[in-house]
């Protein structure tokens, strides 16, 4: 064993009280690092998991026109501006090309080929204006887990069927087999029949969306050829910006991640994420401040022995070095055990919650013990580097006549 | 005359130290000139305030003078940077200090290794064996194991002895080494320093105000307000500037061969 970690060892198995409290100070404090850590991503998780489980994580609309500013000759800039005709639809017409794209992009999980327009659903008397989503039969369930959450009737989506969320059903009192007339914006109106209920539990898609068949949508929304959108999931939801961005570069069409699509979400994710550093913060804080001022009494109480060190010719670097271990010992140590506490803690009220019925958003998994093991160690490292230099600079004159 | 500088250790010249405080100077030393020589006894006698440990601080290399000359082994030592100075003191001087100073954490061995495998910042097996034969030669074999404050007070200064001569050093500096002991301890850590001195040649250099074991030394430093009054060469020295003779044989201290003592480096000290 090296001998100044030998030393290193025996100072601080020395004083075993204070040893033990400056480990638990750091325990705790990685605890709380940890814990927080577990709180925050495992929040952001669930966040995410809601919105994310049941929309798109890439959108790819037609492009559109913006105001272009242009540099003039004369210094001054003109902006061009063009305006949509009003008769002219959006879509997407070259959609075949578009498939043949995101075939070649890996992480592909599902894609669904969707024309959006909204109408009217009147039953009776009662009239909702409400947003049709027209897709494949087979690609239902590609985006929201619709075929999977069907809670009365079966999951068909023939050329006259439409499929609404149950919340829909019961503002409208309609039920499965009825028959619902349909007025789109474009002024066509259709009778189709209420094939099926779903509950998603997403409010959104619960009470004003309904799905009908592709085909019909073509014909409800003037859109014999193209689409109004894209949607498509990813195995990996955090690659959605740099798949948006691909996309777009090689259609040319507006393609948006989820995370630009859910500026709320976004945001709230953002001032959860900077509240739970600031907290991170503190914590090193407190094991930067516990850890140099136990030191520094440390080496204020060996003074005279320090000064012994010196005047047989012990190096100064060596006298650092015994401080700095001690330092870099108390943070390992110390981050070691607050990880195994932070990780038990939230372990504890994560299954708390379960056996509770009610989901608490902490994941253990989600603890980041690595980063807190590597911060706590440094901020004890950096901690000891003053004491540790206040030691090896001690004058052994003046200390060994203490 | 080559054989007296062959017998010379440290050459003290001249040395002088102010102490400053804000504008308030107070000059300690006040140019002390003396020298040493390979395996003597010298005690250092002068009243308390006479600079005697200002004196064995800088000897010790752990305080630079304000001015003058300090040779040890043909080197000059106040030329030196702080990391040769402490590479020297490592290696060339021993020091015992009045309340023994051991490192309390530490058993006996550990003590007496330590400024050996600091040096190297890792114990070896021949440091290890150095110190428990020194251990053994100071009659603590039987406590080698012991923290150092279980050990009675004698005990204790034997083991500082032990590991002032660990690293072999040309020159032992004690201050009042056995200031705090009694009669009977104080005898004995004397006699054992004596020992030492005339089985390995060590020179040793004892401030003490106990004037019963400075007149057992070879010779006595006398230092008042600052400066070297009596004793600052040895005898041959003197005789030899009394006289104006060549002196061929001296009275210094006697050196022997064998030692018993096994060595961690090559023997330097031997004339």
């Amino acid at each position: 064993m090296r001998f100044d970690l030998k030393v290193a060892l025996r100072y601080l198995t020395a004083n075993r009280l204070q040893s033990a409290l400056l480990i638990g100070g750091v325990a705790v404090a990685v605890t709380v690092f940890t814990f927080n850590a577990a709180l925050i991503n495992g929040l952001a998780e669930f966040q995410i998991d809601r919105v994310v489980g049941s929309s798109a994580h890439v959108t790819i609309e037609p492009a559109r026109i913006r105001p272009a500013l242009a540099p003039a000759a004369d210094g001054t800039s003109r902006l061009f501006v063009s305006q949509v005709a009003l008769q002219r639809r959006e879509q997407i017409k070259q959609w075949r090309t578009v498939e043949q794209i995101i075939d070649t992009i890996p992480g592909v999980t599902g894609v669904s080929y969707n024309i959006l327009g909204t109408g009217l659903l009147s039953r009776g008397e009662q009239t909702l204006p409400i947003t049709f989503k027209g897709v494949e039969p087979a690609r239902l369930g590609a985006i929201a887990p619709i075929d999977q959450n069907i809670v009365e009737g079966e999951a068909r989506l023939g050329i006259n069927d439409v499929l609404i969320g149950r919340k829909l059903a019961e503002d409208l009192g309609l039920r499965i087999g009825q028959p619902v007339l349909i007025t789109t914006d474009q002024g066509r109106t259709r009778t189709l029949t209420v094939r099926a209920l779903y509950a998603t539990g997403v409010d959104s898609l619960d009470a004003r969306l309904a799905f009908v068949n592709l085909d019909s949508a073509r014909v409800m929304f003037d859109l014999p050829e193209g689409l109004t959108e894209i949607e498509i999931k990813l195995a990996d939801i955090y690659a959605a910006r740099d798949v948006a961005r691909q996309l777009a570069d090689s259609t040319g069409l507006e393609a948006t991640a989820w995370m630009d699509k859910n500026q709320r979400l976004r945001e709230a994710l953002e001032g959860q994420g900077s509240s739970g550093n600031i907290i991170k913060m503190f914590t090193l804080i407190t094991i930067v401040v516990g850890v140099a001022s136990a030191l520094l009494l440390t080496t204020f109480r060996r003074r005279p022995e320090i000064g012994i060190m010196r005047s047989f010719g012990i190096s100064q670097r060596f006298v650092l070095s015994v401080f700095m271990l001690q330092g870099a010992l108390i943070g390992i140590i110390g981050s070691i055990v607050g990880c195994f506490l932070g990780w038990g803690f939230s372990t504890l009220l994560a299954n708390i919650g379960a056996a509770s019925g009610r989901r608490l958003p902490v994941d253990p998994a989600l603890g980041q013990y690595d980063i807190a093991l590597l911060l706590a160690a440094a901020a004890s490292i950096a901690a000891a580097l003053w004491p540790a230099r206040a030691a090896s600079r001690i004058d052994p004159v003046e200390a060994i006549s203490q | 005359m080559s054989h007296v500088s062959d017998l010379a250790l440290l050459e003290v010249r001249d040395i002088r130290k102010i102490f400053i405080d804000k504008d308030f100077q107070t000059p300690v030393l006040k140019g002390v000139n003396f020298s040493l020589q390979r395996g003597e006894m010298v005690a250092m006698l002068g009243p308390s305030g006479s600079g005697k440990s200002t004196l064995l601080s800088i000897l010790g290399t752990l305080m630079r003078p304000t001015s003058g000359s300090l040779r040890m082994l043909g080197k000059e030592l106040t030329a030196l940077a702080e990391r040769e100075l402490s590479d020297f003191r490592n290696q060339q001087i021993g020091f015992i200090f009045q309340y023994h100073h051991l490192l309390p954490d530490f058993t006996a061995l550990e003590n007496v290794m330590f400024p050996h495998a600091g040096r190297l910042w890792r114990e070896t097996r021949a440091g290890r064996e150095r110190a428990a034969m020194l251990l053994e030669r100071v009659g603590l074999s039987e406590r080698m194991q012991y923290r150092a404050t279980r050990l009675s007070g004698g005990q204790k200064q034997r083991v500082a002895i032990a590991r002032a001569l660990m690293n072999q050093p040309a020159l032992v500096l004690a201050d009042e080494p056995t200031g705090n002991l009694d009669r009977e301890n104080a005898d004995q850590a004397f006699a054992l320093m004596q020992e030492i001195q005339r089985e390995t040649g060590t020179t040793f250099l004892l401030s003490t105000h106990d004037r019963e074991l400075a007149e057992r030394c070879e010779r006595r430093i006398v230092i008042r307000s600052g400066i070297v009054v009596d004793g600052a060469e040895p005898a041959t020295s003197r005789v030899e500037a009394s006289s104006g003779l060549r002196v061929i044989e001296g009275d210094v201290a006697p050196v022997i061969d064998h030692t018993g003592l096994p060595s961690t480096s090559d023997d330097r000290r031997r004339a």
